[in-house]
């Protein structure tokens, strides 16, 4: 069924396109965004807490926003599924949770290799075992040397906006692999705040699988004589530099997809306050409650800066360096029990021993302001009254 | 201007152009050497790099090679025109992707699988990529920049190719006779005399004479060999 | 008309390889299967040539009937998964998917839909074609599931016993008592029931053979694939020995099909009443227009 919606480019639509305030959940968001993106197919697979995203992108399918959609057998099956599709040119959604992206991880760190364009929506779930539903983001983790394209979205609103840049991210033809749009489970899928959305009668324009970097697998474009992907291994006088090459190539499209980070999504941090002593470093849900600390300080007239990385990969490097070139301390809360962000930061600068190895919660803990305040108070050899009192 | 990429071979393992910080040159330019410059500077040093060194040889691929859209007439034209004005020039065809078995004739086609052999076999020290799609693009020119002294042009109908010597963006034919005028203009500015010659055609293996084969000729696998000459064995049964 | 895609561009096909002008010139695309089809193997270019099987695999003689029985090789996609057959099948002028390990059900299922949302209006064949392992261990799931979910694509299973690939191990599909790698006492159940699985997940179409006769294992495919097109999911599961991990001298790797061809792979077919309806159908338009 066709809604004869108005077709526009990605900056039209993220950047240009009038808005209106609604209050909707997170899981809402990403689906509302899918409604605005000429998905073509979405393959779903439950699991809690991501269950309410694919509910809702099935909904707008029987809406005709959609042109396909079913559930898979499981998650190995549904990103493999995705694979054969992106191979037929199309347009591609799924969603997942922390086991569920674990099940499937095996065919989705095979995407990048295997150039396939399609955006992953991860909506942030404890890792077995025990078994818990709780959010949790250290499945992000293991994404993090996939090579795919990762933006970590702080609320509602970052749901929305990532979620469409990433359809128009994974499609340029320098970038090509999938790109994950990752938020916590709960705190953010099943909590209400306020989304400023565009009609949905706009649309992101079409995609074209011509203009690729492979060719589709579609009997429509040369050669013929094509397989996606050769194993590039034994006799035929191959070398193995052609996996170390086709390797290099895709964290180099990883790389170029930096350009459109800031083209769509304003940069890959967003920073308050720079230069001043005390700064605290955080993406996703662990960004909201940061931002929290960052009015708390001001408040009290404390002079903290406040960090935001929307983007794990690429990684901005360069960018967090200039972030904290001054800075004395660096508090970097996070809501897993490694820290892969905390690690990430103290391998971008020189002198990683400013950064303070927390505050993290896990299993499912809320992450409260005054865990922040506590490192920051003791960073600034302050008494952290506050939690005393 | 420093050259940050520069004709190999650079050794066993290179690092990868944009790892490097190269970024693909913004629409109406082009990239040199890994530097941002005008399309007709680079074009005007390609141009030269295909007059002078040894070779030169055009590597077209599947998007040029098959008549799968309206533009290709026009746009092979182009490619044959521009080769007919640069001496000693070749085609060797990129027809497709696939590790190829036994082997490929590394006189009669290049492979991205193992780009290196086919340059080094013919000793080219020049070369043009054109109608590769990007991903196997630029696995070639990286396994040319490491293992070989070739230099690379890419003229690319999409966002062009940072691994390449010298890059040309969203190529499409008018863009190649433009840069067939500028070759021609540099040819004559080089004193090059020349008069537009077709380049030889593709010189695939003389086709095998079966009819001369005699089960002798099979040695110790004659055994496999089911039927006779000539025979025909409609069914098994 | 996707046949383009497949002819060279009249200025350059003086600079393509001998191959590839001849795949276009005397190969099957877009011509009439009476002409290049099964019956005249031999006298034309066929789609797969060299490959790297072992010398006397019953499994490379197989696939170079599945790519001379197809009806419609120029719209067709085939998807394999790792095993011995994906060395040969690779090597055919039809693209071919490989994916992960036994995501070959999955993966055509994505595809089907695909290309059934783009070409509404052409008809795109997708065949899966994978080992016992493949296809019955490690993707067992989506195999089933493909199935369940009536996704309209061919299944073909090349059974040979064991992983021949990877040297020889014990699969789901070697016979009880089968001593073979880690199964060093030898296997400790029976063969599954590939043909029963596929009739009770939905298959509309199932055959179980030894391909002995290359005009009945090409009439089994191409059925098949008719019946993919229009009804649901369709299986073929066939004999293709590994004389390698089995021991059979090459010159008797005929012999051993045709013996199995009397024992576990005796020809069994089943098909639903559409599909029946619809091969009468097909074969009987076939029969009117070569007379």
């Amino acid at each position: 069924m066709s809604l004869n919606k108005k077709l526009v480019d990605m900056d039209y639509l993220l950047n240009e396109a009038p808005r209106e305030k609604h209050f909707i959940t997170g899981a809402q968001a990403m689906s509302e965004a899918v409604k605005r993106a000429s998905v073509d197919m979405a393959i779903a697979y439950p699991i809690t807490p991501q269950s309410e995203v694919m509910h809702l992108v099935g909904d707008i399918y029987a809406q005709g926003h959609i042109k396909e959609y079913y559930r898979a057998e499981e998650e190995l099956g549904t990103m493999s599924a995705i694979a054969g599709a992106a191979r037929g040119g199309v347009r591609l959604f799924t969603a997942t949770s922390g086991p569920g992206l674990l099940r499937g991880l095996e065919a989705i760190v095979s995407w990048p290799g295997h150039r396939v364009p399609c955006v992953l929506g991860v909506l942030t779930r404890v890792i077995n075992a025990p078994l818990s539903i709780q959010p949790d983001n250290i499945e992000m983790a293991y994404l993090m040397h996939s090579g795919m394209v990762m933006l970590h979205a702080e609320n509602q609103q970052d749901t929305f906006d990532f979620t469409l840049a990433a359809f128009a991210i994974t499609e340029k033809v320098d970038v090509y692999i999938p790109v994950s749009v990752s938020t916590e489970g709960f705190f953010v899928t099943h909590a209400k705040g306020y989304v400023e959305m565009m009609s949905e009668e706009l649309a992101f324009t079409e995609p074209d699988p011509y203009h690729a970097p492979v060719p589709a697998m579609d009997n429509e474009v040369p050669p013929a004589r094509i397989q996606r992907d050769a194993p590039v291994q034994k006799s035929n006088f191959m070398s193995y530099l052609i996996h170390s090459v086709w390797q290099q190539e895709i964290w180099d499209s990883n790389r170029r997809a930096m350009k459109y980070v800031y083209q769509y999504i304003d940069g890959p941090l967003e920073v308050q306050n720079p230069g001043s002593d005390v700064m605290i470093v955080a993406s996703g849900c662990a960004a909201a409650q940061a931002r929290e600390a960052h009015r708390y300080a001001q408040e009290e007239g404390i002079s903290v800066g406040f960090v935001k990385v929307k983007c794990i990969r690429p990684w901005p490097k360069d960018e967090i360096r200039e972030a904290l070139a001054t800075a004395k301390t660096v508090i970097v809360p996070e809501h897993n029990i490694i820290g892969w962000l905390c690690k990430e930061v103290k391998a971008a600068i020189p002198n990683s021993g400013i950064v303070v190895e927390g505050p993290r919660v896990y299993g499912g803990m809320t992450l409260p302001v005054e865990l922040i305040m506590t490192e920051i108070y003791d960073a600034l050899g302050m008494d952290s009254l506050v939690l005393q009192a | 201007m420093s050259k940050k990429i520069t004709v190999g071979p650079v050794g066993y393992m290179p690092q990868s152009a944009p790892s490097m910080g190269v970024e693909l040159s913004p629409e109406g330019q082009a990239l040199l050497y890994g530097n941002v410059v005008s399309e007709d500077e680079a074009m005007r040093d390609a141009a030269k790099a295909m007059l002078t060194m040894q070779n030169p040889t055009i590597f077209p691929g599947p998007q040029v090679l098959w008549d799968w859209r309206d533009d290709v007439a026009d746009k092979s034209a182009a490619i044959l025109d521009l080769a007919s004005e640069i001496p000693n020039c070749k085609i060797i065809p990129m027809p497709d992707y696939r590790p190829k078995y036994p082997k490929i004739d590394v006189k009669a086609e290049i492979n991205p699988n193992h780009p290196n052999l086919t340059i080094l076999d013919n000793k080219i020290k020049a070369c043009i990529f054109i109608g590769v799609h990007c991903h196997y693009a630029n696995l070639s020119l990286r396994m040319i920049r490491a293992g070989t002294d070739c230099y690379t042009i890419a003229m690319c109908a999409m966002m062009g190719h940072e691994e390449a010597m010298a890059s040309i963006r969203d190529v499409h034919a008018d863009d190649i006779r433009r840069f067939k005028d500028v070759l021609v203009e540099v040819r004559n500015e080089l004193g090059i005399e020349h008069t537009p010659t077709m380049p030889p055609e593709n010189p695939s293996l003389p086709e095998e004479d079966w009819g001369s084969l005699t089960p002798a000729d099979y040695g110790e696998y004659r055994s496999l060999i089911m039927s006779r000459k000539g025979e025909h064995v409609a069914d098994v049964e | 008309m996707s046949l383009k895609y497949m002819i060279p561009a009249s200025k350059f096909k003086r600079y393509l390889p001998k191959d590839y002008v001849e795949l276009v010139d005397y190969g099957p695309f877009g011509k009439d299967y009476a002409d290049v089809g099964v019956k005249n193997m031999g006298t034309f270019k066929e789609l797969v040539e060299e490959h790297p099987m072992c010398s006397g695999c019953w499994m490379a003689y197989y696939i170079k009937i599945i790519f001379a029985a197809l009806p419609n090789p120029e719209n067709t996609v085939t998807i394999g998964t790792a095993g011995c057959g994906r060395l040969a099948i690779s090597q055919a002028a039809v693209p071919f998917i490989y994916g992960n390990y036994g995501d070959q059900n999955a993966m055509a299922s994505g595809l089907t839909r695909a290309f059934r949302l783009r070409f509404p209006d052409i008809q795109k064949d997708v065949i899966t074609i994978a080992g016992d392992g493949g296809m019955m261990d490690i993707g067992f799931s989506m195999t089933m599931h493909a199935w369940f979910r009536r996704e309209k694509f061919t299944t073909i299973m090349l059974d040979n016993e064991v992983y021949g690939n990877t040297g020889g191990q014990e699969s789901g599909m070697s016979i009880e008592g089968a001593v073979l790698k880690m199964s060093p006492k030898g296997k400790n159940f029976g063969k599954m029931p590939a043909m029963q699985l596929a009739i009770t997940a939905g298959c509309v179409y199932v055959v179980k053979m030894s391909p002995t006769n290359i005009n009945k294992s090409a009439k089994a495919i191409r059925r098949a694939i008719f019946a993919a097109r229009n009804l649901g999911p369709t299986f073929i599961h066939v004999y293709t020995s590994c004389n390698i991990e089995y021991s059979i001298p090459t010159p008797d790797v005929f012999r051993d099909a045709k013996e199995m061809e009397k024992g576990r792979f005796a020809f069994e077919e089943f098909m639903t009443p559409e599909a029946k309806e619809l091969f009468a159908k097909v074969e009987s338009k076939k029969k009117r227009e070569v007379s």
